[in-house]
């Protein structure tokens, strides 16, 4: 194990040093005590000394009070005396799982390899196994071109390349597609007659807006684009959702949430098919309503929580939807129920959801958003660990 | 009640063999659990084990609360691994077999992305999301935060002398 390697001589005599010349020198404690604060947090600040009380080190002794190991902000006080591990034997939310589900992970300790920002799929690539055959610079496709990798090309080559010639046409200014384009010259007077074209609001506002709040119904389609092109639809809130739950009084972020999430799940899991496999009752009956033809896959959640999990982030924005929910108070309910927590304009509402039949509180969603919660909060529950 | 180093001398001569261990296997003995100590089994995990960094195998781990120490027995086959894990100060310490003797390990890491813990480098691996979780759940400060690897390594007293994150169980800090 690489930790073997670790080597704490060099801190062993640095802390000597602070410890001796503070117990010499009484007057200056304090400021030599910063300087080892300073000391401990960077850069070796994942380096964590000791290991609990109970040593000759942990406080206690003849050390009373003041003193860099002696209370305050010793520098050690947040490094955790194991790395953060202990014996595990307080009972996490949730409970204590009696098997690990799933396809059976194998143990390992093997991180993924940090991705370059670019990204690459397979190990490091060194420069020769980047395809056979060396690759010089004149080869690369974008990489500097000279004039040699171009060949001898003398003006002869391009043909007869004059004015006159080039394609044929004539560009003269008074040519381009044959529509006079001097200054002036469009005539928009046709453009009047365009409030022809509905019965209602359609028509040109002063500053150039369309409108079109006419005839069209959008009772299933509120919402905006997002950037990639997406529907998002506006979170809507249930007649019978209770708000303003205190987030306060909830565990967040419980220990299942975090890497390794999917499996780390206490419960039944991996029986959750979504919206496709199987087709639910309440799926197939409702989508035309909703205005969708699909929801969010298992995969894009699942990539949705993991990153949230990267980033410290205790929500996830359901695909699609402005709601964010917290997943990591999902919790399952019975065998197929689930509650959970939803932030949404600015109000958290604690829900209940029934994944098999297709419910948030007893009701079959409301809108194509509702739906979409759904889904997410019952992925996340019971979905298949990605 | 005698007082405790004349319970240490008692308790040596009733068990001759144990006062021959060396010192630091003498101190990850401590608290030893008495017989009349008070076990509870928290739970029984089916899992996968791995052993000398070897494919993975079927195992159970049975994680029992023993007098202020958690007992981690593994079942392999036939064989029984078992870790033995006190906190204040955090010692590890493994037995194997029918052996009685618990022997200090020397290292041990966790993954938090696969749910595996190793002890002693790989001879040993578990995927154990239950005692992640609640390692997790119990180290709800910063300490943990953003991590997914850990690592501890085990001085010749038997408490944890270093301990690194993620790419800094890379580093060589000698």
């Amino acid at each position: 194990m690489s930790g073997a390697l670790i080597s704490s001589t060099s801190w062993r005599r640095r802390n000597s040093l602070v410890l001796a010349l503070m117990l010499a020198v009484p007057s200056i404690t304090s400021p030599l005590a910063a300087l080892a604060v300073s000391l401990d947090a960077s850069p070796y600040q994942l380096i964590a000394r000791g290991g609990g009380g109970g040593g000759g080190r942990g406080g206690g002794g003849g050390r009373s009070g003041g003193g860099a190991f002696g209370g305050g902000r010793s520098g050690f006080q947040n490094s955790g005396g194991a790395g953060g591990l202990n014996r595990g034997a307080s009972r996490p939310t949730g409970g204590w799982s009696q098997s690990v589900r799933g396809s059976a992970p194998s143990p390992s300790l093997s991180r993924p390899a940090s991705r370059p920002s670019g990204g690459f799929s397979g190990a490091d690539r060194t420069p020769s196994s980047l395809g056979a055959g060396s690759r010089t610079q004149g080869s690369l496709g974008g990489g500097s071109r000279t004039p040699a990798d171009f060949g001898n090309r003398t003006p002869a080559d391009f043909g007869n390349r004059t004015p006159g010639n080039l394609g044929g046409v004539d560009r003269t200014p008074g040519s381009l597609g044959g529509v006079d384009r001097t200054p002036g010259s469009i005539d928009r007077s046709n453009l009047g007659n365009r409030t022809a074209l509905t019965n209602g609001d359609r028509s040109f506002g002063g500053d150039g807006t369309f409108n079109r709040n006419g005839n069209l119904d959008r009772g299933n389609l509120n919402g905006n684009l997002n950037r990639d092109g997406q529907r998002v639809f506006n979170g809507s809130v249930g007649n019978n959702w209770s708000r303003n739950w205190d987030v306060n009084n909830v565990n967040i972020s419980p220990g299942w949430a975090r890497p390794g999430w999917g499996y780390a799940r206490p419960w039944g899991t991996g029986w959750y098919g979504g919206w496709a496999t199987p087709t639910w009752g309440w799926w197939g009956a409702n989508a035309a309503l909703w205005g969708i033809s699909t929801l969010a896959s298992a995969a894009v959640i699942n990539a949705a929580v993991d990153s949230a999990v990267t980033s410290n982030t205790t929500y996830i924005v359901v695909p699609q939807t402005t709601y964010q929910l917290l997943y990591g108070t999902v919790q399952p309910s019975g065998s197929q129920g689930v509650t959970f927590l939803v932030q949404v304009d600015g109000n958290t509402y604690n829900l209940t959801a029934d994944c098999n039949a297709g419910t948030i509180d007893g009701a079959l969603p409301n809108d194509a958003a509702q739906a979409e919660l759904l889904n997410a909060a019952c992925q996340v529950a019971y979905g298949t660990a990605s | 009640m005698p007082p405790p180093l004349l319970r240490g001398v008692l308790a040596c001569a009733a068990l001759l063999g144990s006062c021959l261990m060396p010192a630091a296997a003498q101190s990850q003995s401590q608290p030893a659990p008495s017989s009349a100590a008070t076990s509870k089994v928290l739970y029984t995990l089916a899992t996968q084990c791995s052993q000398a960094g070897g494919p993975p195998q079927p195992c159970t781990v049975e994680a029992i609360d023993e007098s202020g120490t958690t007992i981690y027995r593994h079942r392999i086959g036939t064989q029984t691994i078992a870790v033995r894990i006190t906190d204040s100060p955090v010692t590890m310490a493994i037995k194997s077999g029918t052996s009685t003797t618990w022997v200090p390990l020397r290292t041990a890491g966790a993954l938090f992305s696969t749910n595996t813990i190793c002890f002693n480098g790989r001879e040993l691996c578990v995927v154990n999301p239950n005692y992640l979780n609640s390692v997790r759940e119990d180290r709800q400060d910063l300490r943990l935060q953003g991590r997914d690897l850990v690592k501890v390594h085990f001085g010749p007293d038997g408490r944890v002398n270093a301990s690194c994150y993620d790419s800094g169980c890379e580093a060589d800090l000698r």
